[in-house]
């Protein structure tokens, strides 16, 4: 008897995982706009009170005065970045019990369980990038309203972009924490189904 | 005459346990698979088919005895060996297709070409030539439920060819077609298993498909009952199997 070892390989880039989640992504729309909508929700509250933070540190250098953001305001971040998580865990969950069949389907035609692992990521990776800059977008907007109307307009051509750059790297670094952390146990538990149960579900 | 048989299992045993209570879904089953035959596999539900086929397919793994594809005993398989041998030694039609309904019906029948690292260009134009070949060359583009049922079955019998493999399992595949579209799809699983060689494995309650097949295997109670030569004649009597056929397809009758 030959021993079994003689195969060949099976083959699933990132590229093809990005391209699969990206097609899903448009296909599902409506619900990936609310796992989205989650994101960029908690990561536009963060933002902007990160960004009027920065903005009241500019003009105190120059006008002086203790304006800062109050600490309670950052309590009340993190709470809303908690909510953000759970949501997202949550309507991921609810996908992956749409796709039972899906990912069946996948794992018999030859995917593994790391290729429907990257897969799920793949795509929280698309929607908390989507979702970090709009966010960030909706906080600067919501910044300037707010710190323009308490020490006028003239503030916002004081912030240097690099602060306003590094902002933003650190923005969308934590909405692609938040979103990995939120759907690791969901794509987790998809990746380890076992394809003779995930065909037998109906949806 | 010495066969050369592509599948064979031994003692092939499968319990489950429900509630304490140890269910024998495969009980000791011995089935020879020839090479390029077209088998079908009868029996009531709860015959065992749709287990067998899980483990033939290296879905599922045997409680004791073991299953032989090609010379190798795939139950002593890792997970990597079972899915290369998923994509690239069987072919998967189900009746309930399960096509992936975001993707079109040729990124569909390209899929298993992309585990199978076969470059995208190549995938896309091996996929266009299957599809044309299942008469669908003027639908790559149409999502699946932009197809009618009996076109949704094409794309996967499709995908199911596409890495060339040596088995087609085929469980219930014209369980949700009607008559007409279902004889279109048995002869198109024929005309697969005569033209490039492929041994087709097909569970049905559907007359038609026994008649198409070189032998059939009636199951029960998680047994092999017999097994008899295929073919019309052999199959419209009434045998001990025959409440499990009355009961999963009547429409099939006439």
């Amino acid at each position: 008897m030959k021993k079994g070892r003689e195969v060949g390989r099976i083959s699933f880039s990132l590229t093809d995982a990005f391209r699969l989640s990206y097609h899903n992504v448009r296909r599902r729309f409506s619900r990936e706009v609310l796992i989205m909508a989650a994101i960029t929700l908690g990561i536009a509250f963060f933002s902007m009170l990160s960004l009027t933070d920065a903005f009241f540190k500019a003009y105190t250098q120059t006008q002086g005065g203790t304006l800062q953001v109050e600490s309670y305001q950052y309590w009340l971040v993190f709470v809303s970045l908690a909510v953000c998580i759970v949501s997202i865990t949550n309507s991921t969950i609810i996908a992956v019990y749409e796709r039972y069949r899906e990912i069946g389907t996948m794992k018999c035609i030859g995917a593994l369980d790391q290729h429907v692992l990257e897969l799920f990521l793949a795509e929280s990776i698309i929607l908390s990038l989507a979702g970090g800059a709009l966010g960030f977008v909706l906080g600067l907007i919501a910044s300037i309203l707010s710190v323009g109307f308490t020490v006028g307009f003239g503030i916002v051509t004081r912030i240097s972009p690099v602060v306003l750059l590094s902002l933003l790297g650190e923005t969308m670094g934590l909405s692609l924490l938040l979103s990995t952390l939120a759907t690791i146990y969901p794509a987790y538990r998809a990746a380890k189904l076992n394809p003779v149960e995930a065909l037998r579900y109906e949806v | 005459m010495k066969f050369d048989n592509i599948i064979e299992t031994e003692e092939l045993a499968r319990y489950y346990e429900i509630g304490g209570e140890v269910i024998k879904a495969l009980d000791g089953v011995e089935l020879q698979v020839r090479r390029g035959e077209y088998l079908s596999i009868v029996g009531p539900s709860g015959s065992g088919k749709t287990t067998l086929f899980n483990m033939i397919g290296g879905l599922d793994r045997p409680t004791r005895g073991r299953i032989i594809i090609d010379e190798v005993d795939i139950s002593k398989l890792d997970a990597y060996e079972l899915a290369w041998l998923r994509c690239r030694k069987i072919g998967y039609i189900f009746q309930t297709f399960n096509l992936i309904y975001t993707l079109t019906a040729l990124e569909n029948v390209a899929l298993p070409t992309v585990f199978a690292g076969v470059p995208r260009d190549e995938g896309a134009k091996k996929a266009e030539a299957f599809l044309t070949s299942v008469g669908l060359g003027e639908r790559l583009a149409h999502k699946p439920l932009e197809l009618s049922a009996g076109q949704q079955q094409r794309v996967a019998i499709a995908r199911a060819m596409i890495n060339d493999p040596a088995i087609i399992l085929a469980d219930e595949p014209t369980g949700n077609l009607d008559l007409h579209t279902g004889t279109d799809i048995i002869n198109l699983i024929r005309e697969m298993n005569k033209t490039r060689g492929v041994t087709v494995i097909a569970a049905t309650h559907d007359l038609k498909m026994i008649g198409a097949s070189d032998r059939v295997v009636w199951m029960r109670d998680g047994k092999i009952e017999k097994i008899e030569k295929g073919g019309p004649g052999e199959v419209y009597k009434e045998p001990l199997g025959a409440s499990g056929l009355s009961s999963g397809a009547p429409s099939h009758y006439d």
